[in-house]
């Protein structure tokens, strides 16, 4: 049969169905959530419930406790009572009674006329539900049943609603649909009374949602030991009312899968209307349960495969759209004439878990909106487990590797990759998909693919290191070199310590590697040597070099432990009886903060038990020590705290932070004078407005970067997401090494930057898994570059001309001369000697060292008459034109 | 300087009158040359419209005649004339001063408030416009006698700006208003100053808008607002770090949904070191946040604010779309302490004709929308509402609270006591010909600081004195208790003008 017959007979047999809330007022609505934070993996073992409640912790400020849910996909049979046979083939119908006594009535109705049982149960729960601290409104009663449709009523079904020429599981499919809309329909309308709704009802899946925050949920629900493949969470922020049930909460349900949104968006009426039009009706009346109502109205209706899906969603625009092979046009071109209003237009970030029964796979989708409004972090981690994840932040992506690490070491706390994905793109389409796969020995494994279905995978293959094998303790003349590096350590400069120790690296097996590291760490003992140990540790955790046998990720997570145990060793500032130059501070002794004494220089300051703003922010606490004469701050074990270096004031000249761990949104706002170093990814809006100073970054950095910025002087090893740069003026003077996702400089007002104004060089490299440099195909991949500046450069490296002048709203490439050389030259020594990204090297095109003006290339601004001159000339140039 | 109730005294109404040699008012003398200089219509007139001079008395201050009705005085000056020689009309100029909004017998009343601190007596309509809409159809209605024992005493018009109990600073300002964010840059230095300096005196507070905080501001930091805006211009951590109140402007109810512009005659070397631009270089300011596309975005970037100063109190202004109640709910949750809704009848001359008469909600829907449901909410009493766009006159501020705000918030009101004339040609560098809303050296030297600071204190101590009038007929001890009371009024819609007993019938 057909596909179009197909989606024309499912859609046929909704004729009859009752509409849901006919007319809406957006008043009714909870669309005005807009905010939350979002979270998902997806493991080729199944874990339990437990990991997802570190995340979510980690983004509460991301929700206001009034809804929090999660989803799971590709469950375990035996902690859900049943075999391996019934969870595969039964539908979990799960059913949430917000009036326990509408239970005999709902079966009676729903269940026990259409459905043969295989198995029922209530979900358990902890018995008072106030013995969770901080959840206030009493979770519903769910109760659960693994149900096959009735054949007879199957069969009734199919010739009734004209569905007998398809397939019989695709009818037991939209059976399910329509008689879990007819229960909501009938008990939970949303403008009138509610008793029940269907929470889910597809196959190996389930969701559970509260009033409160997300992990709560898992905590009532007692999912710290229920296993499942995938695992996706939400913290909500609905900004109405007094909320008494969860049933806006997201995730929301298609058939087999589960969403769950970040975002807000503009054309919900638009959307619900095509939706209408196809006989599909919202009756939760979020933007989120229409968003997955498309979804799956576009997966099982109409068959799309899941690329087409997502075009559909976040269609490719502009210039992106112009790189695409023309079969892919031309189909894109059609999805777009027929679906662009089921497109949901605005600020959206979806992750969805989905069980794709027939190909019996599990899935974990992020989607990002074609603008890239929302914040999205992706990241892999492949070894002998390998999990895949999506958030909203970075910080709750370690967070969960963390979570995972300790119950089983094979998970690093380090993710092999971190990315971004670029919106409605030809690139990498906006979207990522992590499916976890049966494997030949009855296992699973995970792949990650882009919209396009070409794989993503690590570079590389070595063996990461088994944390829970407990190394042992090498003798050091065994090591090659080691005994070397003692010998000249306290005579040797760090960098010339490095440049002697990374050639050796691929020599050394991970106990060699360990057992050096330690070697080190050793002289950190002496106070004259502990900062040199630092910096040359530091140095090994910040840059590109050739790793050998070992596994990148392992290294960082060797380094990092040993930094932080050297940190954490710091005698505290309570520790009167100490001397030396450091002083170590938590959470627990924040309150003795007191002037630096004596020799002392250094402020060690272990963030991981501060939260993440207010009153008693780790922010604050450096600000506070700042004002009391501390200078120079070591931070670490951050876990998105944010804020990092604001409120310092004017003129923080002499200051310097250096930063490890996961920091947090909003790091090196507004400074003015001070160094902030980010030992690490930095996360979502770094250095807004910042004024003077400088902020280096060892990876890369996340939305809006610098919007604002008057001044600094930036340097980023890798690449920027969205916006950066967006309305800088003044002189921000910046370096990216990497790429931006899209909208880099957009409305940049920087002057001119032979004449104190600002500028950025955009490099577009990246490193290969040895370490070397490795070019992008262009160093812009973006449709909008400098759009509507009125000021300030980008030079970028761009030696085969990749970048048009298609991608240029309002500016204009012109030659790069010797004196933009002699301008960016200071600042490209300075990136050598920071990230060892040689002048050499990046004048190198095809082997062969060229010209600078052969490699760079000017893009400034046009000058636009109408803007910078009075209304007057513009006329009089208009009509000259004429 | 906080005010504290006990400590604040008003500053005193001192005369500043109109900086031009003939103010312009509703009526025009002329002494021709039967003249015989005798003097008796100085001696006559009880407002001082004439002067003495050397050939025939001047009619200087003719904006202050009361015009036609005068006929029945004893005093009336033309007749009184024993040469005949005083002719009175009604000024050509004044007959087209004003639009609907502002209608000439505002302007011309809020510049008689300006100069005098006093109700005009000319027989000027100072309570409302001519706009058939928005607070020109609402009406309050007095109750033709107050119950015996009403109050008689001394009435409060103070209000509490930080009520949400969370452990940073109590502010109160003594009357319910304070002055609304225009840039240096958009005005020049001596409006922005005299703005300032005013509402120091009237111990309130003035905004910076978005183009910096300039150095002369620096001495009344307690009295300043400053504002970050889409474009981040001119915010700094010291500015920040000085001022009591920061005001996040999401957006302009005059032009919801867009920018704002500067366009490049404006950016005179001051404006661009204030913004750290460049000279004649167009500067723009984007419609969103780039870094705030969702509420708990927004939260993260009240966080910021509060991570920089741990003292300030955080007013979020934004215009009025139709669910505008949740966006203040959204506010308060994020931590707000002032939720600020602009609506749609605001606006200088900078602000485009197509977004200022076309997309926010009036703001006289959305005051009750949010202040109801707010109260639904549970909320209401920890977060303050203040409004603004459009508020003209003490009785369209007394509406706005009546309608549910806490407080209003004046912009061009206070340019109108700077003798504005509402010509609408703000957006370009050379185009006021007051010298208000311009950098131009030449053009803003026509203001003097101190005069200008006293027009502005004049005017809302006018204001000040007629709400207590309105407080006192509605029998209220305090302004506070004017809130939410929609029963004080009617709307003129549903009853006819000449049913209603009321404000207009003095």
């Amino acid at each position: 049969m057909r596909m179009k017959e197909i989606a024309k007979a499912i859609i046929d047999s909704r004729k009859d169905l009752p509409p849901g809330a006919a007319h809406i007022n957006r008043y009714d609505m909870d669309i005005e959530e807009g905010g939350c934070g979002v979270t998902g993996f997806a493991c080729n073992i199944p874990v339990s419930g437990r990991h997802i409640i570190e995340p979510s912790v980690q983004m509460h400020n991301r929700g206001n406790g009034k809804g929090g849910g999660i989803a799971a996909v590709g469950l375990t049979p035996e902690k859900l009572g049943v075999s391996r046979e019934v969870l595969e083939n039964d539908f979990i119908l799960q059913i949430a009674l917000l009036d326990k006594s509408v239970l005999n009535e709902m079966e009676a109705r729903f269940i026990r006329p259409y459905f043969s049982v295989d198995h029922e149960a209530f979900v358990e729960t902890v018995e008072d539900y106030r013995d969770i601290s901080g959840l206030e409104v009493k979770p519903p009663d769910v109760k659960r049943y693994f149900v096959r449709v009735k054949p007879e009523v199957l069969d009734r079904f199919g010739r009734e609603k004209g569905l007998q020429r398809l397939s019989l599981d695709k009818i037991e499919e939209e059976f399910i649909y329509q008689n879990s809309y007819n229960l909501n329909l009938n008990l939970y309308s949303a403008l009138g009374e509610k008793k029940a709704f269907v929470l889910s009802h597809g196959k190996n899946m389930m969701i559970l949602k509260i009033v409160g925050y997300a992990e709560m949920a898992a905590m009532y629900y007692k999912l710290e030991n229920f296993e499942a493949h995938i695992w996706i969470a939400h913290q909500r922020y609905p900004t109405k009312g007094r909320v008494w049930h969860p049933g806006g909460a997201h995730p929301f349900i298609g058939l087999n899968e589960a969403l769950v949104h970040n975002g807000d968006f503009a054309n919900y009426h638009s959307v619900s209307e095509y939706l209408k039009q196809r006989h599909v009706y919202p009756l939760f009346l979020t933007d989120t349960e229409v968003s997955v109502l498309v979804f799956d109205l576009l997966n099982r209706v109409y068959g799309y495969p899941l690329e087409y899906i997502i075009e559909a969603l976040a269609p490719t625009g502009e210039l992106d759209f112009d790189h695409l092979p023309d079969e892919k046009k031309e189909i894109y071109r059609q999805i777009q004439a027929a679906h662009i209003h089921g497109s949901p237009d605005g600020p959206w970030f979806f992750i969805i878990a989905r069980n794709d029964v027939k190909k019996g796979e599990f899935q974990l989708i992020g989607i990002t909106d074609t603008s890239m409004l929302r914040p999205q972090v992706f990241a892999l981690q492949k070894g002998d487990v390998e999990i895949g994840l999506i958030c909203s932040e970075k910080q709750a992506i370690d967070a969960t590797l963390e979570s995972l690490f300790k119950e089983d070491p094979r998970f690093g706390k380090v993710a092999d990759m971190y990315w971004n994905a670029r919106g409605g793109s030809y690139s990498d389409g906006g979207a990522f998909v992590f499916t976890v796969k049966k494997d030949r020995n009855g296992g699973h494994t995970l792949e990650c693919t882009d919209k396009f279905g070409r794989i993503k995978e690590i570079e590389q293959k070595e063996k990461p290191l088994d944390f829970s094998v407990k190394p042992s303790v090498l003798k050091r003349e065994k090591i090659r070199g080691l005994n070397e590096i003692i010998d000249i350590f306290e005579e040797n400069s760090t960098y010339e310590l490095f440049r002697g120790i990374t050639p050796l690296i691929p020599t050394w097996n991970y106990e060699e590697f360990q057992t050096v590291i330690d070697t080190i760490k050793g002289f950190a003992e002496k106070d004259q040597l502990k900062e040199k140990v630092i910096e040359l540790l530091t140095l090994l955790l910040d840059m590109r070099y050739h790793t050998g046998a070992l596994r990148r990720r392992s290294i960082l997570q060797i380094l990092t432990d040993a930094l932080d145990s050297i940190f954490l060793k710091t005698p505290s500032i309570e520790d009167m009886s100490s001397t030396g130059y450091g002083k170590g501070i938590n959470f627990e002794t924040r309150k003795s903060i007191r002037p630096p004494r004596g020799e002392e220089q250094v402020l060690f300051a272990d963030a991981s038990r501060f939260p993440p703003e207010g009153d008693e922010s780790f922010a604050r606490l450096i600000s506070d020590a700042y004002a009391l004469g501390w200078k120079r701050f070591i931070c670490f074990r951050h876990r998105g705290q944010r804020f990092l270096g604001c409120g310092l004031g004017p003129d923080t000249k002499g200051v310097r932070i250096d930063a490890y761990g996961s920091t947090g949104d909003y790091l090196a706002s507004g400074i003015d004078g001070m160094e902030i170093y980010v030992h690490g990814n930095g996360q979502d809006q770094l250095g807004q407005i910042i004024k003077a100073g400088k902020l280096v970054v060892y990876g890369d950095v996340g939305q809006t970067f610098m919007y604002g910025a008057k001044g600094g002087e930036v340097y980023v090893m890798g690449n920027a997401a969205g916006r950066p740069l967006i309305n800088a003026v003044g002189r921000p003077r910046v370096v990216i090494n990497g790429t931006a996702l899209d909208f880099l400089a957009e409305s940049f007002m920087a002057g001119d930057p032979h004449n104190n104004g600002g500028f950025v060089v955009l490099n577009g490299l990246t490193f290969d898994s040895k370490g070397k440099i490795v070019f992008y195909d262009t160093p812009y991949p973006g449709s909008n570059l400098f759009s509507l500046a009125s000021g300030g450069a980008i030079f970028v490296r761009d030696p085969y001309k990749k970048i048009v002048p298609e991608q240029l709203n309002g500016g204009q490439i012109m030659p790069f001369e010797e004196r933009d050389w002699q301008l960016i030259l200071p600042y490209l020594k300075e990136n050598e000697r920071l990230f060892g990204i040689t002048i050499e090297e990046l004048l190198t095109v095809d082997g062969v060292q060229r010209e600078p003006y052969d490699v760079y290339r000017t893009i400034g601004a046009v000058k636009l008459s109408m803007l910078a001159g009075t209304a007057l000339i513009a006329n009089e140039e208009w009509e000259e034109e004429l | 300087m906080v005010c504290s109730e006990d400590s604040f005294v008003f500053p005193k109404v001192e005369r500043a009158r109109s900086r031009f040699k003939n103010a312009l008012g509703k009526f025009k003398i002329i002494i021709d040359k039967r003249c015989n200089n005798c003097g008796l219509c100085i001696e006559l007139c009880p407002f001082g419209v004439f002067k003495k001079g050397a050939k025939r008395p001047k009619p200087q201050n003719d904006h202050l005649c009361i015009g036609f009705v005068c006929r029945k005085n004893p005093y009336h000056c033309v007749d009184r004339c024993p040469k005949g020689a005083i002719s009175l009309f009604v000024n050509p100029s004044f007959e087209i001063l004003g639009d609907r909004r502002w209608t000439g017998d505002l302007l011309v009343s809020t510049w008689h408030m300006a100069e005098t601190g006093s109700i005009p007596h000319q027989g000027l309509n100072y309570k409302t416009g001519d706009s058939r809409g928005g607070f020109d159809k609402l009406r309050f209605v007095f109750p033709e006698k107050l119950p015996e024992g009403t109050y008689n005493g001394e009435i409060d018009t103070a209000i509490e700006l930080n009520r949400s109990n969370d452990g940073r600073p109590n502010v109160r300002i003594p009357i319910p208003l304070y002055l609304g964010g225009m840039s240096f840059g958009s005005v020049s230095i001596t409006t922005m100053l005299s703005r300032v300096k005013a509402a120091a005196a009237l111990g309130t507070f003035c905004c910076t808008g978005e183009g910096g905080y300039p150095e002369e501001l620096i001495p009344y930091d307690d009295h300043v607002i400053t504002q970050v805006a889409t474009g981040l211009f001119g915010v700094r951590e010291e500015t920040i770090k000085r001022v009591r109140i920061v005001e996040f402007k999401y957006a302009q109810g005059a032009k919801p949904g867009l920018g704002g512009h500067l366009l490049g005659d404006k950016v005179t070397p001051r404006v661009a070191r204030m913004r750290e631009a460049v000279v004649g270089s167009a500067l723009f300011s984007p419609f969103p946040f780039h870094s705030v596309y969702s509420v708990e975005d927004h939260k993260k970037h009240v966080d910021w604010i509060k991570e920089i100063n741990p003292r300030a109190l955080v007013s979020v202004k934004v215009s009025t779309p139709t669910d505008v109640d949740m966006v203040a709910v959204g506010s308060y949750y994020a931590g707000a302490h002032i939720v600020h809704l602009d609506g749609s009848y605001g606006g200088t001359g900078a602000a485009p004709d197509i977004a200022k008469k076309n997309i926010a909600m009036p703001i006289e829907y959305a005051i009750p929308k949010v202040h109801k449901f707010l109260i639904e909410e549970g909320i209401r009493d920890r977060i303050t509402i203040i409004a603004s766009g459009g508020i003209r006159t003490a009785y369209d501020m007394a509406k706005a609270i009546a309608l549910g705000a806490d407080g209003v918030c004046l912009g061009t009101a206070d340019l109108v006591a700077l003798e504005c004339i509402r010509c609408h040609h703000c957006e370009s560098g050379r185009g006021c010909a007051r010298g208000i809303a311009t950098t131009d050296p030449e053009l803003s030297n026509l203001v003097e600081l101190k005069w200008g600071t006293q027009r502005i204190i004049n005017l809302y101590i006018a204001w000040r004195e007629q709400l207590i009038d309105i407080l006192r007929r509605l029998g209220m001890k305090s302004v506070t208790e004017l809130v939410g009371r929609y029963d004080t009024l009617v709307h003129l819609d549903y009853v006819k003008k000449e049913e209603v007993r009321g404000e207009m019938e003095d």
